[in-house]
């Protein structure tokens, strides 16, 4: 038997994880491109070290208090609270002695060394947490899949009936403020969708993939100059691409499945820097 | 006098609790033309953000006596080029704040789009990507875009700022036809006199660092003792050609 074959054969141990992987890397396709355009990449690194820095807080409460069985309800929420505060904290920044950047990175490596301290006094979810950290799109469970439809389709939302305040107020804050608009209002409201993707796809793709589905396929799609709003369909197409084409490789060759999906994604970037190239 | 579409009561403005001018009274009425002119870091910025009510006034009032609708230009140069809009696309951003929540733009907000682009001269531009054109381009997209929320006060900042003699010259014969028509009042900052002496009705001068905050008619503020406390020096001008010249000359520090 072939390996396609098997792998057409265990259809049922990879229909969840796949369409999992594939909504992911639509939505933060999607979502990147509000990232790389207001050169935020590197808050979805911090966003996403804030989820794993909630998750790690959820696992040794539960470790502290012996209970036994999982609960990834309950750790979800909490990633998902550290998250959308973290988001909505950052999108906020506006320091006067620093630069938005020095927050950032604060948070970042504040959550990694926390990350690192937490873990490092687990006993039983240790192996648990390399899975959600580092990627385990094989085995998702079909409540980890309803949860990103729901999140998806909220940030759908929230993106399709106020697409023009959230686009303005990204390109031109100075002018949109100076307009009276609630530059804060809709900034929040973009961070808080953000602040919702990370979590929920850092659970089924892991941390690397989330900041790299969060900059590769945005950025592979601005490279193609498809305009604004077909960037967005663009980015998440790349990203699904990346996600499916990722997920069946890394099975069928036996390899990092998150690891995969970044190098597909990374990959995608070659048509539109090659054509911008011979472009000049 | 005509009622104020906006004005500054004993305003002090600032960021934090410092002010960085205090004592500010500065009102603007329908059809005026006030350039704020004075060095850069001077805090002009700083005023239009306040008259706009983009600042919160540290002391004093700001009034608004009706909802006039507002058209505002940026400092080019704040408006990021990697963004893929059109210039159709940018244009069409003046009427979102008119719109509110959940209404796309129709066809009148199209043609609203379309006829402030005809204004500024550059509705052939408007598939354009808005990074591609020039600086020129650029400042007559960012003006079409705050003319087609049809506003009554045009509020600019340094909308000159980088350009070369021509394309300066064209910006501010530009704002002038725009302000001919006698309905729209022009609020403008600008950090060199010379580019709006021979435009604007009202002058304000400008300068934190010496708390200076002084506003009155054009021919006013253009006498040689009132430049000389903007320059700290002598300043001299002069017409050529039916334009004014504005140089400092040698001498003393000023008055």
């Amino acid at each position: 038997m072939s390996a396609w074959n098997e792998f057409l054969a265990a259809r049922e141990i990879w229909m969840v994880p796949l369409t999992a992987s594939v909504l992911a890397g639509a939505l933060l396709g999607a979502l990147g491109v509000y990232a790389v355009l207001r050169r935020i990449v590197f808050v979805s690194a911090a966003l996403t070290q804030l989820s794993t820095l909630g998750l790690v807080t959820t696992l040794l409460v539960e470790e502290r208090v012996h209970i036994e069985t999982e609960h990834p309800v309950e750790q979800l929420a909490v990633a998902i609270a550290f998250s959308v505060v973290g988001a909505l904290v950052l999108g906020a920044l506006r320091m006067r002695r620093l630069p938005a950047e020095g927050g950032v990175g604060a948070a970042w490596v504040t959550a990694s060394a926390l990350v690192v301290l937490g873990a490092s006094k687990l006993v039983h979810a240790a192996h648990d947490l390399g899975g959600m950290v580092f990627g385990n799109a094989v085995a998702v469970p079909a409540s980890e899949l309803v949860a990103l439809a729901v999140v998806a389709a909220a940030c759908l939302a929230v993106h399709l009936l106020f697409a023009k305040e959230i686009a303005f107020v990204s390109f031109d804050h100075e002018t949109a403020l100076a307009l009276g608009m609630s530059v804060r209002g809709w900034d929040a409201a973009l961070f808080l969708t953000i602040g919702l993707a990370i979590p929920v796809s850092a659970r089924v793709l892991g941390a690397l993939p989330v900041f790299a589905f969060l900059t590769l396929p945005a950025a592979a799609a601005l490279l193609l100059r498809v305009g604004f709003w077909l960037a967005f369909l663009v980015a998440a197409g790349i990203g699904v691409v990346a996600a499916g084409a990722g997920y069946v490789l890394s099975w069928l060759w036996e390899i990092p499945t998150g690891a995969t999906m970044v190098t597909i994604a990374a990959l995608l970037l070659l048509p539109g820097a090659l054509g911008r190239r011979a472009g000049g | 006098m005509s009622t104020p579409l906006v004005a500054l009561r004993g305003a002090a403005v600032g960021y934090g609790r410092r002010p960085l001018l205090s004592g500010v009274e500065l009102a603007v009425v329908p059809g005026d033309f006030l350039a704020m002119v004075g060095p850069n870091g001077g805090g002009k910025t700083t005023l239009l953000r306040a008259l706009l009510g983009s600042l919160p006034l540290l002391a004093g009032q700001l009034e608004r006596p009706r909802s006039a609708r507002i058209g505002y230009v940026p400092q080019r140069d704040h408006v990021d080029t990697i963004w893929p809009f059109t210039a159709g696309e940018v244009a069409l951003m003046g009427r979102v704040p008119l719109l509110g929540a959940l209404r796309r733009p129709g066809p009148e907000d199209h043609g609203e789009v379309r006829r402030a682009m005809a204004r500024v001269g550059v509705e052939h531009l408007a598939r354009m990507a808005y990074g591609e054109l020039s600086g020129g381009q650029r400042q007559r997209t960012l003006i079409a875009r705050a003319l087609a929320a049809d506003p009554e006060l045009l509020v600019l900042d340094e909308p000159t700022s980088g350009m070369d003699p021509a394309a300066e010259l064209a910006t501010m014969d530009l704002l002038r036809d725009l302000h001919a028509g006698g309905r729209l009042a022009i609020v403008m900052v600008s950090h060199r006199l010379e580019a709006v002496a021979n435009y604007a009705r009202t002058l304000a001068f400008v300068d934190k660092d010496r708390s200076l905050f002084q506003v009155g008619p054009l021919e006013e503020m253009l006498r040689p003792e009132a430049l000389g406390t903007l320059y700290g020096r002598p300043v001299t001008v002069r017409e050529l050609d039916g334009r004014r010249i504005v140089y400092p000359t040698e001498g003393r520090e000023g008055r």
